[in-house]
């Protein structure tokens, strides 16, 4: 019996000790990540301050985003509206720090959507080869080959103004994207030494992509995800922008940049802050993903 | 030389065909036509709109529509606007100028500005310099050309009191009125891609620097400028005709917002005033002029890779 107990204990017990060292290593990664990518650690903080603004959002914004006031239309920033009202009589800052969640929202649904689409086809691309991998590689040309901003405007115009048409707009500009990057790194893998090992010892094709595949291509996957995070915000803002986007009344930046550009001379604040915001969010995106490409692959930089 | 043109060109058209399918699909597979949306308030009967539909052939199946389409396009005729019954051919040529006007510009002033503050920072490597010029640009990568359109004019006609001259015109027409309304919709496009010139030749210069022939010349006694500039730079040319090649895209998918807030007539505003009406066969052409125009550019900068570098041509 208790023979029995010890033999099942043991795996477990390995598990665990694997997982512990991992953790640790991971502690250790970000302890050399905070000492060597200084501007990259700030910029995680930023994108964590405002990912806290947007979830504590209710307790942050003084006034209600949607909410109007007539009687206080168009007032520059005072102490009351510390960004002033827009042409509805609605706090600006209240918009802007509600307005946070729908840039956060699209960015993470679509980037997480397209890196698993776009691991899935791009190891289907990759691993197969041949008649497979030609067929699926014609499509994302297609895909690739219309400028991405033009694409999106196209499929979110004919679907209507609605967070969820914007999001698939950007999915199927973005995948392809992660599908290039995935294949390319599956067919590096392919011809590596230890895959060739593990096939020979009889590992499956499904085993082999799991084990051998996923976890060599993590590093560019992460990289390419905080990139595409700015380039998505960027996207959600101008289709809102153009009118084809988030739908008002919510506060979406790009939205707020729409209603703001008819009183540029009256009401200039309205331009700047939003803009701001979205700049800032962006520029932390993007330097992060800059730090982690120049830690994760040090011959790069 | 010519039987890789012609073998990039077919596979060009081949990717057009699959990308004109695609939209066929989507555009057909989302609800709400241009018939619908036009008669939607004129009280026209069930069979008045199906009558309309027929005449314009939308009552046919999506593959006959599409193989009608492209019989139709290869013989140039690409159809009429659902709205004004004007040819679809004759809108985009009046159209394109504009639109390729402002991409070269684009393409020019970033390069002015993208290639000497990538020089600087190479040369400047891990300085306070090379840092400052980093952030910077990747500032430009960050802030929105629509925001930067929308500051740049608010400060103009509230520090100035000015703004771009109402009602476009044609550099032939008046290049004067055409240079102030096409400039800084041109400003706001080059700065976020100079700020990717930036980074490429900043890149590409210090991998050149750091190779053994730049070393043969220093030991030669040549000056630094003269390593630079005749070596450093002229091989770095490369990867920024590449970078300008991958950043087309986002070059032209620019326009579509630009041409929106300078009001100026070009295809990115045209896409997106049909986008809005169901003007199926207006979208449909505009979309693949514009992937067209993507094919054709990177085409272009794969033949310029041999000009640049005889290395790459003797292979």
């Amino acid at each position: 019996m208790s023979q029995v107990q010890l033999d099942s204990e043991l795996p477990n017990r390995r598990i665990k000790a694997g997982r512990n060292l991992h953790l640790k290593k991971f502690i250790e990664d970000c302890k050399r990540f905070i000492i060597t990518q200084k501007i990259g650690f700030v910029s995680l903080l930023i994108i964590l301050i405002v990912v806290a603004v947007a979830i504590i959002a209710p307790i942050i914004a003084p006034f209600d985003p949607i909410s109007q006031d007539r009687a206080a239309f168009l007032a520059a920033p005072n102490s009351q509206h510390v960004m002033g009202t827009d042409d509805l009589g609605r706090d600006v800052f209240s918009r802007l720090v509600y307005g946070s969640r729908i840039s956060l929202l699209v960015g993470i649904v679509t980037v997480v959507i397209s890196i698993i689409l776009g691991t899935l086809i791009g190891m289907i691309s990759g691993y197969f080869g041949g008649i497979v991998d030609m067929i699926i590689q014609r499509i994302m040309d297609a895909i690739m080959s219309v400028p991405a901003l033009i694409l999106a405007l196209f499929i979110a115009a004919l679907l209507g103004p609605a967070i969820q048409n914007v999001i698939i707009a950007l999915v199927i500009i973005e995948v392809p994207r992660f599908s290039r990057i995935v294949r390319g790194e599956m067919l590096r893998i392919r011809e590596s030494n230890f895959v060739e090992a593990s096939r020979s010892v009889g590992a499956s094709s499904f085993r082999i992509i799991m084990k051998h595949g996923l976890p060599n291509m993590m590093a560019p996957i992460i990289v390419m995800a905080s990139l595409a995070f700015g380039q998505t915000i960027i996207a959600e803002a101008s289709l809102s922008f153009l009118g084809i986007g988030t739908p008002p009344p919510n506060p979406s930046w790009g939205l707020m940049l729409s209603d703001a550009s008819m009183y540029m001379e009256s009401a200039p604040w309205l331009v700047l802050f939003p803009g701001l915001a979205l700049s800032i969010l962006v520029l932390a995106f993007n330097l992060f993903g800059d730090a982690l490409r120049d830690f994760l692959d040090p011959k790069m930089s | 030389m010519i039987e890789y043109i012609v073998r990039r060109l077919i596979f060009g058209i081949f990717v057009l065909l699959i990308m004109t399918a695609f939209i066929f699909i989507i555009m057909r597979a989302v609800p709400g036509d241009v018939v619908t949306l036009q008669l939607a308030n004129s009280g026209a009967t069930a069979e008045q709109m199906d009558a309309l539909k027929a005449e314009m052939g939308l009552d046919k199946s999506v593959l006959g529509q599409l193989i009608d389409w492209i019989k139709d396009a290869v013989q140039g005729n690409l159809g009429n606007s659902l709205w004004s019954g004007q040819q679809v051919s004759e809108i985009i040529l009046d159209r394109l100028p504009v639109t390729i006007q402002l991409a070269v510009m684009s393409i020019v002033l970033a390069i002015i500005i993208g290639i000497p503050i990538g020089v600087i920072s190479a040369v400047k490597q891990n300085t306070f310099i090379d840092h400052f010029l980093k952030v910077i640009s990747i500032g430009g990568l960050s802030i929105p050309n629509f925001w930067l359109g929308l500051i740049l004019l608010t400060v103009l006609s509230l520090a100035l009191n000015w703004i771009p001259p109402l009602g476009y015109q044609s550099f032939m027409e008046n290049p004067f009125v055409n240079m102030q309304q096409m400039f800084l919709p041109a400003i706001c496009l080059a700065i976020t891609l100079s700020a990717s010139i930036v980074r490429m030749t900043r890149s590409a210069v210090l991998e050149v620097l750091h190779s053994e022939f730049i070393r043969t010349v220093r030991a030669k006694g040549a000056k630094e400028g003269i390593v630079i500039f005749k070596h450093a730079l002229r091989n770095s040319l490369v990867s920024v005709i590449t970078l300008i090649g991958l950043q087309i895209g986002y070059l032209l998918g620019g326009t579509v917002v630009l041409e929106s807030i300078f009001a100026l007539p070009g295809l990115g505003s045209l896409i997106f005033e049909s986008v809005l009406v169901r003007d199926y066969p207006i979208v449909q052409s505009t979309v693949l002029v514009f992937g067209a125009m993507f094919l054709l550019v990177n085409l272009v900068v794969d033949v310029m890779y041999g000009w640049v570098d005889p290395r790459i041509r003797a292979k």
